[in-house]
């Protein structure tokens, strides 16, 4: 197993970094990843520094991004990410499995149609964030903006902030639920600010009550 | 043999293959956690009538359990995995469900998954939600959120099922029901402080030892007359006239070693009181040695020989 670092360049135009998840990345050699095409007329030696040191889990970092790197873990399906800067639009949309970490702020549709896994955004989330979401875990320490939960079908939206009220979202009160527990704890194997999480006071909304309406919002009470 | 004054019979107690499982249980404090494991474990003495053999194994700090809370380990016992799978649904259903606080976890790994929650989701009627959790060493594992009255019941999907030994036992055979009570209670305190074993009868006492047979045609089993005092002089019978009460330690296990480490931490506890006090024999039960696939001989296993 490897730990890749690819520390970013600064850029003028957006990037698509969907073609950067552990799984694929896996084995390669420096010249390999930077050799992957992200656009047609960008490879990733163009946008990123690349680094790679052996280590026991499968894991990517991002050092240095900005909105502009856009689709980062997008459909990954195993292994580790994590975003230590901001994050554009789409971050862990369609996310299948593994953990995601944004230090910084991600920008629109996060986690979008996200099925399963942990998509952690230490930032504010921008709008949409958590649409079409069918399964999974997606928390939020900052704030989180317009159409939160958007569509959303099952799965879970931790947040440290309450967000706006929403027609189709549905205040189901404030509660202590014994399984945050257990979501602590395997927080606290990661490096990340949300290992520091420790109430399970939470206020619980039930939605998207414009469709399936299984999901739920919990808002970390003190 | 003799220890402190007690005989030890050249004898040895018959087990059976079983499968086991350990489940552990959580609530808000011990005292709940008690509830719903005494529910769960109750009527669960011998696989005779109960259909499995339960007992609670130990009790459990806040680091040692999933949620954080304090909990104790169940252990549970059945002849084979069918009936095994039966009785933990119903047992979790109307025991550990229905109790207030309580959640339960897998408390075993194995090859051999059995349900825990699985079906026991279907309580929540639509509204239960599944999270898919890592563990401590990064495994995914599912647990089911339940809505019920007293907030949110929570369960692990699945636990382990693996090969297990159940039916070790020793008897306790003294001048008085008084002083081999006496004798067993020293016994049980003595074993339970071992893992992996659990002594499924009332206080982990049995009194009613039985033999094969009957002379009632529709009988399979019947009381172990050689071994009751009141019937000494019309039976072929196993006691001599010192001896006026014999009680039986039954113990089921997870290997063949748990038991053995565990009748030697039992029998040397009983003997602990010695002929003074009237313990006067140990035995053990068995069929002859041609119904069980493990033979617990005493002598060896006092002298320390705990392999099969």
């Amino acid at each position: 197993m490897s730990q890749i670092t690819l520390t970013a360049k600064a850029v003028a135009r957006s990037v698509d970094c969907r073609a950067l998840l552990p799984e694929a990345l896996q084995g390669k050699t420096v010249a390999e990843i930077a050799s992957i095409k992200l656009a047609a007329n960008l490879s990733v030696a163009d946008v990123f520094e690349v680094s790679v040191d052996t280590a026991s889990e499968a894991a990517v970092t991002f050092k240095n991004t900005t909105s502009a790197h856009q689709y980062i873990g997008f459909g990954m399906t195993t292994g580790q990410i994590s975003v230590t800067g901001d994050a554009g639009d789409f971050l862990g949309a369609q996310l299948q499995n593994g953990v995601l970490i944004c230090t910084g702020n991600a920008g629109a549709r996060a986690g979008d149609r996200m099925r399963r896994g942990m998509l952690l955004i230490e930032g504010n989330a921008g709008d949409y964030c958590g649409s079409d979401m069918m399964a999974g875990t997606l928390g939020v320490l900052g704030t989180t903006g317009a159409y939160l939960g958007y569509g959303m079908k099952r799965g879970t939206l931790l947040l440290a902030h309450t967000p706006a009220a929403q027609a189709t979202w549905i205040d189901c009160g404030s509660h202590k639920l014994p399984f945050l527990n257990i979501l602590y704890k395997s927080f606290k194997r990661l490096d990340s600010r949300f290992a520091q999480i420790s109430s399970q006071r939470v206020q619980r909304w039930m939605g998207d009550m414009g469709g399936l309406g299984k999901a739920e919002i919990l808002v970390i009470q003190p | 043999m003799v220890i402190n004054g007690v005989e030890i019979d050249d004898t040895f107690a018959e087990a059976f293959n079983m499968r086991g499982t350990r489940i552990l249980i959580t609530a808000q404090n011990l005292r709940w956690a008690y509830n719903a494991a005494n529910a769960m474990t109750g009527f669960a003495t011998s696989v005779i009538g109960c259909g499995v053999e339960a007992g609670i194994e130990r009790e459990l700090s806040e680091d040692e359990t999933p949620d954080g809370r304090p909990g104790l380990s169940v252990l549970m016992f059945a002849m084979g995995s069918k009936v095994l799978m039966q009785q933990l649904e119903t047992r979790m259903g109307q025991c550990i469900l229905t109790c207030p606080t309580a959640a339960a976890f897998a408390g075993i790994e194995s090859e051999d998954i059995i349900s825990l929650g699985k079906n026991l989701r279907f309580f929540g009627d639509g509204y239960q939600v599944s999270k898919q959790i890592p563990d401590a060493n990064g495994k995914l594992k599912r647990y089911w959120r339940i809505p019920v009255m007293d907030g949110e019941f929570l369960t692990e999907e699945t636990t382990g099922m693996v090969r297990a030994i159940g039916g070790g036992n020793f008897l306790v055979l003294g001048a008085s029901q008084a002083q081999v009570l006496t004798a067993c209670e020293a016994a049980i305190d003595a074993m339970r402080k071992l893992p992996n074993v659990i002594m499924p009868f009332p206080g982990g006492v049995v009194r009613s030892g039985s033999k094969v047979g009957s002379k009632y045609p529709k009988m399979f089993a019947s009381t172990n007359d050689a071994f009751c005092p009141t019937l000494k002089g019309v039976v072929k019978s196993e006691l001599d006239s010192r001896v006026e009460s014999v009680m039986e330690i039954v113990v089921n296990g997870l290997t063949f070693e748990d038991i053995a480490v565990s009748m030697k931490a039992g029998i040397e506890a009983a003997c602990g009181l010695g002929k003074d006090n009237g313990i006067l024999r140990i035995s053990a039960g068995n069929y002859g040695g041609k119904l069980g696939q493990h033979h617990f001989k005493l002598r060896p296993i006092l002298s320390g020989e705990v392999s099969a």
